[in-house]
């Protein structure tokens, strides 16, 4: 894994900013706010935000939205599944925050090929901060031919202030439709 | 309620994986034989003068029962010297009890770390005796299931096994999600990795769950007495009837045939548990869509957490959550429409056939599921005991307890 830097193409802080725009709209639906954007050749096709909330179902990650999208998108084309095994094989995926273990094993399963975060994730990071799944299987194929979990490229880092300040602002505010007795704690936050 | 029962079992998979028998790693104490009636006056002793600091799960006394009834107390002195084998290690004031009560000391192996298990704590005692205490978190069943409780599991485990099982004579994985303390099914599912079926209605909610296991009981004894083909294609080609099993294959999706060509759409994500959790929560919003969002958002402040934080500034979150629970309770207690609002599948059993993938197991992690029954261990990616083991995973914010149920073959055919 590459260690944060500052030094990100324009591009790729370009493509982070449009991940942080999908957090912020999850923030602005009261959903943990965590967003990312999947680009193929330079271009974004499928953009994805947190909708745990709303859907009551906690599996709802923003990885797991976008591709979503994308799996609708290529087979309402008529691709075939090799078809779209290749391109999620070009993918490169955006996301504000470290893929968390169930998505990096998602994200495995599909063989993206980059993923790049803002900030980790310690409670549940997938790709190295709990287990590293984006290193994939040191055997890729098992003796009688199956094929292992494949690996993905990592980049850290990018814009992780940003990200880490839209979840703050999300813990912070506490929750509106609370009663306001309380919530002593959420003033005590922001200090 | 079957005649199998016997051949039924059901394994606690532990939070570490389990040591083999005789590899447990032990240290050398010092110990002695002493009268019983100085019992107490030296135990009370030793624990101030050299207190068992990293062996808290080592029992001071062992009670040995000789032949002709009788019994021998021997106590632990003192740890005894990593390198030296000898007795004069001993410190000063262990040595003062020594020469008091005319002890005589000999060096003995006791277990160095607490069993994760009973089995493990069983083998341990052989050596000197420990105490076990089970996972600290409190989840029936890790200590031993009831004969009603058993029963229960294995007709939910048989449901799960029905349902997997295709015509054309392929398994799948299937999941089923249970409320156990009204022993309802909240949802079930099958893989969809190769027809989602978007045109579903996701929103049918099963409520007479015992009927429908019954009914799926009553089937499944009548394939079995019926159906030779069925029969007859498990026994020649076993391992290409799971082929399609998600979480046992879960990157072989592009090779995989798809089951019907104008079936609507496939997804190499939707494993069983995926699609049981997605239904769950459907159930959940159509049943309790009254009840605000608000009770929501609080499980989500766990959801991540991000790196740069302070640790007084995470915990305070944590703080927050605990209030936020607290909250939440009191809501659904205020709240006479909707006497009990499932706080995910807080509370919930889940049965599957295969142990899960890594991407399923983090998924019932963050569903907040209480117990995971599988029958069949996964090689290529079980997250439960096989490659990973989530359950142990310290850092994760909930743990759920892991079961495998052991089956007799024929449940499978
Ligand atoms: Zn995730
Ligand atoms: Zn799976």
């Amino acid at each position: 894994m590459e260690s944060p830097g500052e030094d990100f193409s324009p591009d790729t802080l370009a493509f982070m900013e449009l991940a942080l725009e999908q957090a912020k709209l999850a923030l602005d639906s009261l959903e943990v706010p965590v967003g990312c954007v999947i680009v193929e050749d330079g271009k974004v096709i499928a953009s994805g935000r947190n909708r745990t909330t709303e859907t009551r179902n906690a599996s709802r990650h923003a990885e797991m939205e976008a591709v979503d999208v994308l799996l609708k998108d290529w087979q309402k084309n008529g691709l075939s599944k090799l078809e779209v095994a290749k391109k999620f094989s070009k993918c490169h995926l955006y996301v504000t925050c470290e893929p968390c273990i169930m998505c990096a094993a998602a994200l495995s399963i599909l063989g993206v090929k980059e993923v790049y975060y803002g900030c980790t994730n310690d409670k549940f990071g997938g790709c190295g901060s709990i287990l590293p799944l984006h290193l994939g299987c040191s055997e890729p194929l098992k003796s009688d031919g199956i094929p292992q979990g494949k690996g993905f490229k990592c980049i850290r880092g990018i814009m992780a202030s940003e990200a880490v300040s839209l979840l703050r602002t999300f813990y912070e505010q506490g929750n509106p439709n609370a009663p306001k007795p309380h919530r002593p704690l959420t003033h005590q936050a922001t200090h | 309620m079957n005649k199998h029962t016997d051949a039924w079992q059901i394994l606690h998979v532990p939070d570490k994986p389990p040591i083999p028998p005789g590899q447990q790693p032990t240290v050398n104490v010092l110990a002695s034989v002493i009268e019983p009636k100085i019992a107490n006056t030296l135990v009370r002793r030793l624990n101030q003068i050299a207190p068992l600091e990293n062996l808290r799960h080592v029992k001071r006394v062992q009670k040995k029962y000789l032949e002709g009834g009788k019994t021998q107390l021997a106590v632990i002195l003192c740890l005894a010297c990593e390198n030296d084998n000898q007795l004069d290690s001993m410190q000063h004031d262990v040595r003062e009890i020594v020469n008091a009560y005319r002890l005589s000391a000999f060096i003995t192996k006791v277990s160095k770390s607490a069993a994760s298990s009973k089995e493990e704590w069983e083998e341990q005692c052989k050596l000197w005796p420990t105490s076990y205490h089970p996972p600290t978190y409190n989840i029936d069943g890790i200590t031993g299931f009831s004969e009603e409780d058993s029963q229960l599991v294995f007709s939910f485990m048989r449901f799960a096994v029905e349902l997997a099982k295709s015509d054309d004579g392929l398994m799948v994985n299937a999941a089923v999600i249970v409320d156990p303390s009204v022993k309802q099914v909240i949802a079930s599912a099958r893989d969809e990795i190769c027809s989602w079926n978007t045109c579903n209605n996701k929103s049918s909610i099963q409520t007479s769950s015992s009927q429908q296991l019954e009914v799926c009981i009553t089937r499944s004894i009548s394939n079995v007495v019926t159906d030779d083909s069925l029969l007859s294609k498990a026994s020649t080609n076993e391992l290409g009837r799971f082929t399609g099993v998600s979480c046992l294959y879960p990157w072989r999706w592009a090779e995989q045939q798809l089951s019907s060509p104008n079936s609507c759409y496939w997804h190499p994500l939707r494993h069983a548990a995926l699609v049981a959790i997605e239904s769950s929560a459907a159930r959940d919003r159509l049943l309790f869509h009254g009840s605000r969002e608000i009770e929501d958002k609080s499980f989500d402040m766990e959801h991540k957490s991000p790196s740069t934080g302070s640790p007084a500034k995470r915990q305070k979150l944590n703080m927050k959550n605990v209030e936020d629970h607290a909250k939440l309770d009191t809501l659904a207690e205020g709240n006479s429409s909707v006497s009990a609002r499932p706080y995910l599948c807080t509370g919930y059993d889940i049965y599957l056939v295969w142990e899960p993938c890594t991407m399923c197991a983090m998924a019932l992690v963050h569903q907040r599921i209480r117990r995971i029954f599988y029958a069949f261990t996964n090689p290529n990616a079980g997250a439960l005991g096989s490659v990973h083991r989530l359950q142990g995973e310290k850092s994760l914010n909930h743990h759920y307890a892991v079961f495998r149920v052991l089956l007799p073959e024929e449940v499978m055919v």
